[in-house]
């Protein structure tokens, strides 16, 4: 889902530019609240992963193949979007200036699609599905659906504001793929991933469950 | 209690490094070579035109590894870029954390 520079005017690239600033401080100010010296390899460790899960094409049928995104994943893993969005910066800017992968005028709506809204709403999701008691592999597989799904959507009104798409093709297309691409790439991967770091480290999931943000429900 | 969640952490860095690498070196070989999700909905809803036309625009900045290949190298180059970028990605996120870090 990587808009390349072609795809949108710079004039309105600019804008996400300006969207996606305040979340990417935010997420800078969440690393100096809660980030210390135990987390940061867990930090690198995701980074790295999610760069090398994102080579990896999922073949989905119809001539057509899709990545994980990994926002959401990060983020339940931290236990706060925030983590997803500085996670995602920093893996747009290597793809973007190092492999031509994604635009560099249009990294604001990369950042703010894949990091913010696939990031927030996995999270949130996962948040309020644990919440009414859902398992955490199912809470987990939901929550980073939704969040690509969604994001996809978003791209598609982005690429339709940008007079590259028209609206009701580029939806439906978009919604079409990611809506698969969401269930293989992003929605179990995450649950397997989840699910095995609940069993071997159930410590690190701490945050996600026990901070007053999630209503302290325990895994 | 906190060493040992600093060595476990530690553990899981290098679970996590042993995985991505792995990944970045079966990518070249398992990874789809279908266009993506939204490269795919631009030919199903551009015409071909403007399509072509897009595609010809020059690069706002000229990337060192284009598209994750070395040129004449094949798939031993693009092993070599998604690794280095995985290697380049576990540095860059560690140093960021550090400097950041409470």
């Amino acid at each position: 889902m990587h808009i390349p520079d072609s795809f949108m005017p710079l004039s309105q690239a600019m804008i996400y530019w300006v969207i996606a600033l305040p979340f990417i401080f935010m997420s800078v100010k969440w690393a100096r609240k809660e980030l210390d010296d135990t987390k940061v390899p867990i930090l690198a460790a995701l980074a790295a992963g999610i760069f090398a899960i994102q080579a990896l094409n999922i073949p989905i049928g119809m001539g057509t193949s899709g990545h994980m995104i990994g926002a959401a994943l990060v983020a339940i893993i931290f236990g706060s979007p925030f983590a997803g969005v500085l996670v995602l910066t920093l893996v747009l800017l290597v793809q973007g200036f190092v492999f031509a992968d994604g635009g560099i005028t249009v990294m604001g709506a990369n950042i703010l699609n894949m990091g913010v809204i696939s990031g927030f709403l996995g999270y949130y999701t996962f948040v309020a599905l644990r919440k009414s008691k859902l398992s955490i592999t199912i809470s987990a597989f939901i929550g980073a659906w939704l969040g690509l799904f969604v994001s996809a959507l978003a791209c598609a009104v982005e690429m339709y504001i940008a007079g590259t798409f028209p609206l009701a093709a580029g939806l439906t297309a978009m919604g079409l793929y990611h809506l698969i691409i969401g269930f293989v790439g992003e929605g179990l991967i995450t649950a397997i991933v989840i699910t095995a770091i609940q069993k071997s480290r159930p410590d690190l999931l701490d945050n996600s469950f026990l901070s007053a943000e999630s209503g302290g429900v325990t895994a | 209690m906190s060493e040992i969640m600093s060595e476990n952490n530690m553990k899981f860095l290098y679970a996590g490094i042993a995985i991505a690498l792995l990944i970045s070196v079966l990518a070249p070989f398992i990874a789809s070579q279908d266009p993506d999700g939204l490269e795919s909905a631009s030919y199903d809803v551009i015409d071909e035109v403007k399509m072509a036309a897009m595609e010809e625009m020059d690069p706002v900045f000229e990337s060192p590894v284009p598209d994750y290949a070395i040129e004449g190298h094949g798939k031993t180059g693009e092993v070599v870029a998604i690794v280095s970028g995985t290697l380049m990605m576990l540095v860059i996120a560690f140093v960021i954390g550090k400097l950041v870090k409470k």
